[in-house]
C-alpha cells in the first residue's frame, strides 16, 4: 500500500452546551465527533458514509482546519496539524483543500469566477506570481471542463453542475495533495452527478490526488472509493476496502444501512430482505453507554450497554484473511452473504447459517 | 380514473421573460394506484402537482391550458370555495420539508385537529382526540403526550410522519407526495416509505409520488411518468420501464446509476445540462443532449407515441406505454 498521507488518531470534537448569561457554566456537550481514527494513503479515495448528524462533516472541517479538534491528532505526512500554528500551519493547510456540498452558497455571488478561483493565490502568494494568476485560472477552468473565456462571469450565470466545477477548480488552485469533498454531488441533478464524479476521477489520476469523499449516497461512494468508513453518532463503526464493506458487512448498522437503500430495480422489490431499524438516531448530547448503536440494534445484549466495542478485526469471525475480516466495532459482528440482482449493486443481506 | 390531467400548460411570467414550466402534461391515477413522476429540478414535476392541488402561486404562475379532472369534475372550473373543500378532504399533499410545512408556533395536536375543526366542524376536544388517534396510526410513540409538543421537538422522520398523518386525516382519495423522503436519512426513509405504502393500501388511495430517485420509484411505484423540460417523455408500467426504456433520457438516467461491474471505469453521463425553461430547444427538448438525435429531432416536437412493440425483456402486456421520442423503437431495442 502507498505511503500514508493523512493519519487521524483519536479525533474528538465536542461543542460545549452552556447555561446562564453572566456565569456561563457548561452543562453538557454535543459529542459531534467522539474518537475517530483512520489513515488516508497517497492516491487513494477514502469514502465516509453515514446519516445526518453522524459527524462526517465535522470530521471534514477538522481535516481542513475549519474547526479545531477538542482532542486527537491529524498528521499530514507525519506532522501533527493540531499542534501547528501561524506560518507553519498555513504552509500545511495549502496541501489539504476542500470541495463543499452546496455550490449555490459556497461561492461568493459578488465575485467573478476568476476572482473566486484566484483567491487562494492571495492567501498563498508564493504559489503563483501575480502576473501569472489569470493564466493559471484560465488553465484551471479548462481542466475542470469550463470555458476559459467565462473567467469574468459571476456564479449566478452558471448551472449547479458548472458551479460545482468552479468549486473544484478553486480547490485545485494551490496544487493540494489531499482534497476533502463533503457531499460534492448531493445538491446536483441526477444527470449531472455522473459528470462531476467522472471529473473528480480524472483529476485524481491527473494530479495524483488523495480524496476523502464524504457522502450519504452509498452507490456513488462505492463507485469512487477504494476504502470506505461507516460512521454512526460520532464514531467509525466499520471500515475496510469497498468490497469488504459492501459485500461482507459485519456491523449491524452497516447491514441495516445497506439493506435500506432503495434498489433501482423493481424486480428486486419482493425478493429484497430489508432490515428496517426502529427509532431515530439518539441525540449526540446524550450518547448511549457502551455501544452507541445498541438502542436501535436487534442484536443488543447486556454486554453492549456496558462495554464499548473497539474498532478492530473481530477475532471470532474465523478466517483472518477472508473479506469479513476487517475492522468492525461490534461485540457480535457477524458475516452475512450478499445476494445481488441486476442491474447494479442490489444488496440483499441474509445471515449466513 | 380517479384523477386525469389533460394537456396541462403552466407558465411563469418573470422579469426576464416567460418560463414555460409545464408544456402539455397528461397523466392519470386510479384509486389504489401509485404513479411515480420522475424528473430533475425544473422538469415541471412539482409545478404540475401544485396545479392539481390548487396551490400554485398565481401570479407569477398561470395555467394557460388543459384540464384537471378529479372524479370527473374539472378542478380548474371550480370556484375557489369549492376548490378549498376538495383540497384537504378529497386530496392532500405531503411536502418534502416538513419543518417548513408545519406551523412552528402551533402544537402538532392543534395543527392535526384543525383539519377536523375546519372541514368536519368538530369541537376542539374531539379534534384533539382525533389527532392522538392519527399520531398512533402513523406510529408516533407516546402520542398522548407528544400531541402537545411543537414541530421543532420532533426528529425529521417523526415530523414527516406528522405530515403523513395530516394528509390522511380526512381520508382523502388522492395523496400527492412531493419528494417525501428526500430530506430524510436512508434508514428513516425506509420506515416512512413503508408506512406510506401500507396506509395507501389500507385506505385504497391513489398516490402520486414525485421524486428524482430511481431507487425509491423502483421500490413502490406501479406506473411511472418521466418528465423533462415540462413534458412527459416516457410513461410506462414500472417493470417495463426499468427493463427496456423507450426514451433516450430515461435510458441515460438508468445508465448513469453507478454499477458494480463498472467500478474503476467512467460513469455513463448524459452530456450537457437541463435546458433553461425560458429558452427550451426547438423540436425535442432533449435533442442537444441526446446520443441518437437526428435532423427530425431538431425541428419536430415528438408526440407521445404509443409503444406497441414488445421486446424479449418486456412483459407481453405492454398496455399503455408511451414514449415521446421519434426513434423510440431504436431506443427500446438498443
Amino acid at each position: 500500500m502507498a505511503e500514508a498521507i493523512l493519519e487521524v488518531g483519536g479525533l474528538v470534537k465536542h461543542y460545549p452546551l452552556t447555561q446562564g448569561i453572566l456565569f456561563r457554566k457548561q452543562i453538557g456537550a454535543i459529542k459531534a465527533v467522539d474518537g475517530v481514527d483512520f489513515t488516508l494513503h497517497r492516491g487513494e479515495t477514502l469514502g465516509i458514509v453515514g446519516e445526518s448528524g453522524c459527524g462526517k462533516s465535522t470530521v471534514a472541517k477538522m481535516l481542513v482546519n475549519l474547526e479545531r479538534p477538542t482532542a486527537g491528532s491529524i498528521k499530514y505526512k507525519g506532522e501533527d496539524l493540531t499542534r501547528l500554528t501561524g506560518r507553519a500551519l498555513k504552509a500545511v493547510r495549502r496541501n489539504i483543500q476542500m470541495v463543499f456540498q452546496d455550490p449555490y452558497t459556497s461561492l461568493n455571488p459578488r465575485m467573478t469566477v476568476g476572482d473566486i478561483i484566484g483567491e487562494p493565490y492571495d492567501i498563498h502568494p508564493e504559489v503563483a506570481p501575480k502576473g501569472d494568476r489569470r493564466r493559471r485560472v484560465r488553465e484551471l477552468l479548462d481542466v475542470v471542463g469550463l470555458n476559459p473565456e467565462h473567467i469574468n462571469r459571476y456564479p449566478h450565470q452558471f448551472s449547479g453542475g458548472q458551479r460545482q466545477r468552479i468549486g473544484i477548480a478553486r480547490g485545485l488552485a494551490l496544487r493540494p495533495e489531499v482534497i476533502v469533498a463533503d457531499e460534492p454531488v448531493s445538491a446536483l441533478d441526477v444527470s449531472v452527478q455522473a459528470q462531476v464524479i467522472n471529473l473528480m476521477d480524472r483529476l485524481q489520476n491527473e494530479f495524483d490526488l488523495s480524496y476523502v469523499f464524504i457522502a450519504h449516497d452509498l452507490s456513488i461512494v462505492r463507485h469512487i472509493s477504494d476504502r470506505v468508513g461507516v460512521m454512526y453518532l460520532g464514531r467509525i463503526v466499520e471500515i475496510g476496502r469497498d468490497a469488504e464493506i459492501y459485500d461482507h458487512p459485519t456491523h449491524p448498522y452497516t447491514q441495516a444501512l445497506l439493506s435500506a437503500v432503495p434498489v433501482p430495480d423493481p424486480a428486486a422489490r419482493d425478493r429484497r430482505e430489508r432490515i428496517i431499524l426502529t427509532g431515530d438516531v439518539p441525540s449526540p448530547t446524550n450518547v448511549p453507554s457502551g455501544c452507541r448503536f445498541r438502542t436501535r440494534c436487534w442484536k443488543a445484549e447486556d454486554r453492549c450497554a456496558q462495554e464499548v466495542p473497539v474498532l478492530a478485526v473481530p477475532a471470532h469471525l474465523g478466517d483472518p484473511t477472508g473479506p469479513a475480516a476487517h475492522d468492525s466495532a461490534c461485540h457480535f459482528a457477524e458475516a452475512v452473504s450478499i445476494r445481488r440482482s441486476a442491474p447494479g449493486q442490489t444488496v440483499l443481506p441474509e445471515p449466513t447459517p | 380514473m380517479l384523477l386525469e390531467v389533460r394537456d396541462l400548460q403552466v407558465e411563469f411570467r418573470t422579469r426576464d421573460g416567460v418560463a414555460k414550466a409545464v408544456n402539455g402534461v397528461s397523466y392519470g391515477v386510479d384509486a389504489g394506484e401509485t404513479l411515480a413522476v420522475l424528473g430533475e429540478s425544473g422538469s415541471g414535476k412539482s409545478v404540475t402537482a401544485q396545479a392539481v392541488m390548487g396551490i400554485l402561486d398565481m401570479p407569477p404562475g398561470r395555467i394557460t391550458g388543459g384540464e384537471i379532472l378529479f372524479r370527473g369534475r374539472d378542478l380548474l372550473k371550480l370556484r375557489e370555495e369549492e376548490r378549498r373543500r376538495v383540497r384537504g378532504a378529497e386530496m392532500a399533499m405531503i411536502f418534502q420539508d416538513a419543518l417548513s410545512a408545519l406551523n412552528p408556533v402551533l402544537t402538532v395536536g392543534d395543527q392535526l385537529g384543525e383539519m377536523f375543526v375546519v372541514h368536519r366542524g368538530m369541537s376542539r376536544k374531539d379534534a384533539r382526540a382525533k389527532a392522538v388517534e392519527l399520531m398512533d396510526r402513523v406510529r408516533i410513540p407516546a402520542a398522548r403526550e407528544r400531541v402537545r409538543q411543537y414541530p421543532h421537538q420532533f426528529s425529521g422522520g417523526m415530523r414527516q410522519r406528522i405530515m403523513i398523518a395530516m394528509a390522511l386525516a380526512l381520508e382523502p382519495a388522492l395523496i400527492i407526495a412531493d419528494e417525501p423522503t428526500t430530506a430524510l436519512d436512508v434508514t428513516v426513509q425506509a420506515q416512512v416509505m413503508d408506512l406510506l405504502a401500507e396506509l395507501r393500501r389500507e385506505y385504497r388511495m391513489g398516490l402520486i409520488l414525485i421524486t428524482h430517485d430511481l431507487g425509491v420509484v423502483a421500490d413502490v411505484a406501479d406506473r411511472i411518468a418521466v418528465m423533462y423540460a415540462g413534458r412527459i417523455v416516457e410513461s410506462a408500467p414500472v417493470h417495463d420501464l426499468y427493463k427496456a426504456p423507450a426514451h433516450p433520457y430515461t435510458k441515460g438516467l438508468l445508465d448513469s446509476i453507478p454499477r458494480l461491474d463498472q467500478k474503476g471505469q467512467e460513469l455513463y453521463a448524459i452530456k450537457g445540462l437541463p435546458p433553461n425553461l425560458m429558452n427550451i430547444p426547438r423540436g425535442c427538448a432533449f435533442h442537444p443532449r441526446c446520443p441518437i438525435a437526428r435532423d427530425l429531432c431538431r425541428t419536430d416536437v415528438p408526440p407521445l407515441h404509443k409503444v406497441t412493440e414488445v421486446t424479449e425483456v418486456t412483459e407481453p402486456d405492454v398496455a399503455d406505454r408511451g414514449s415521446a421520442c421519434h426513434f423510440w423503437r431504436e431506443c427500446l431495442h438498443g
